[in-house]
């Protein structure tokens, strides 16, 4: 009898747990979750705009989070909270869109926007724009470079 | 009893407080008010839900904002071609991406990436979303790397401020976001792609403007500086780098410099004071910088 109690104690805790998860939704083009909560520790996983990641706690301006069974770091500058509570049994099947993203579907300005916008103004330089996105320093050699010139860590946990 | 052209008033306003413009709304219904097809009662009716759906707006997402900066950008380089010098570029976006970093904002949809622009004219310009331009001419007046982060770091605050987006019309955003209905469908039809590609060009176009004519207010400009500052101390850089940029552009100034970042950001003698006074309020001391004189000097030479 005393056995089933526990059980079912555990049982209610891991149902409580659950239902407490909190869940926070990638907003930027590539997120990625590393092994510390610095920009310049090893990356954990990359991950695309719109999946969800489980909570699991906060330090400071970072978050340790879970995503299909890899966990790490997050800044909070990539994610934003989402309403919606996340069961980890769906974790693995996170769905692409979150239920605000839907309703907002078709409405703002959307990749569709700016291709209709591109269509109707050819001259614009987009081309030059790409080619200024496609400048990109790796962390290991902003690292270094911040290193060389005796500067601080930048972000690190606050 | 409701008279057909009372009726037709009210749909049309029913229809305007749907779009969620109150001014345009609080115009019609004071008209129609005057001319005596609606009661006063209905008349506020009309200018409370106006205000309401106004106020309610979503803000813009992230991924908005970098699809406006990339437009802005695009508009910006069909005036000024980018600099070919790789290696001026990849020593801008080193320190740029690393006071990024050091920001409240470090991520942001497209990330933060940094260009020079080919001219001798003097300006810097920060797209929303995180792409910033500055000019050779711009580069040119740094002599360190302290000032030349300082200048980035300025342009980063506006970013972190999303002072970029604030320059877009707000009835335009507001129209954006709830001209097609809650019920909007996953697939537009090519008309309502077409109204809000119209909506993205005059959004687009309020940034511009305030990027190479109007400029942000004097608010918003000294505001920058201080977080710029904020910017630079944590990475380690001395403060005294922007104060130093500043007290040379208010000289030129001063003697008559006019023209392009002249005129978008005027009164330079007071934004010295401020930041002045801020690092003396913060106790903050000059740091020794020699490293990084030297690395910049590699870079210029």
């Amino acid at each position: 009898m005393r056995g089933k109690c526990w059980i079912l104690a555990a049982a209610l805790v891991l149902v409580a747990s659950v239902a407490m998860a909190a869940s926070v939704k990638v907003i930027t083009q590539q997120a990625v979750i590393r092994t510390d909560k610095r920009f310049f520790s090893p990356p954990v996983v990359t991950v695309p705009y719109g999946q969800l990641l489980q909570e699991l706690t906060r330090e400071g301006d970072w978050l340790r989070v879970q995503y299909r069974g890899n966990q790490g770091w997050i800044h909070v500058s990539a994610v934003e909270e989402q309403k919606v509570n996340l069961s980890p049994l769906m974790t693995s099947k996170a769905k692409e869109t979150s239920q605000d993203e839907v309703a907002l579907a078709g409405k703002g300005f959307t990749p569709e926007v700016e291709k209709t916008f591109r269509a109707k103004n050819p001259q614009m330089k987009y081309d030059l724009v790409d080619r200024i996105e496609g400048y990109r320093v790796s962390m290991e050699e902003l690292h270094l470079f911040v290193q060389d010139g005796w500067l601080r860590e930048p972000g690190g946990a606050s | 009893m409701i008279t057909r052209s009372s009726l037709t008033i009210m749909v049309a306003l029913g229809i305007l407080v749907f779009t969620g413009c109150a001014h345009v709304v609080e115009v019609g219904t004071t008209a129609a008010h005057d001319a005596g097809l609606i009661p006063k009662q209905d008349k506020d009716y009309y200018d409370r839900r106006a205000q309401e759906t106004e106020s309610s707006v979503r803000p813009m997402t992230d991924r908005e904002e970098y699809y406006v900066g990339r437009a802005v950008a695009a508009t910006v380089l069909g005036r000024y071609r980018p600099c070919r010098d790789e290696r001026l570029n990849l020593y801008l976006n080193q320190v740029g991406q690393a006071l990024a970093l050091a920001s409240d904002r470090p991520c942001t949809y497209g990330g933060y990436h940094f260009a020079v622009l080919d001219t001798d004219e003097v300006n810097a310009l920060a797209c929303p979303g995180g792409t910033i331009l500055i000019t050779r001419g711009m580069v040119n007046r740094a002599r360190n790397e302290e000032e030349l982060a300082a200048i980035l770091a300025h342009e980063i605050a506006h970013v972190n401020h999303k002072d970029g987006v604030e320059a877009i019309q707000r009835s335009r955003w507001v129209q954006a976001a709830t001209a097609l209905g809650a019920d909007a469908a996953r697939q537009l039809g090519q008309g309502q792609l077409d109204e809000l590609a119209s909506l993205f060009e005059g959004s687009v176009g309020d940034v511009v403007k305030t990027l190479l004519v109007n400029g942000y207010s004097r608010a918003d400009e000294l505001a920058a500086d201080q977080t710029a500052m904020i910017i630079m101390v944590r990475l380690g850089y001395d403060p005294n780098g922007l104060t130093d940029f500043l007290a040379r552009l208010a000289q030129e100034q001063g003697a008559g410099a006019h023209g392009g970042f002249f005129a978008t950001h005027p009164g330079m003698g007071e934004r010295l004071v401020e930041a002045r006074a801020t690092i003396a309020a913060n106790k903050w001391r000059r740091v020794d910088h020699q490293v990084r004189d030297e690395r910049f000097a590699a870079y210029r030479s």
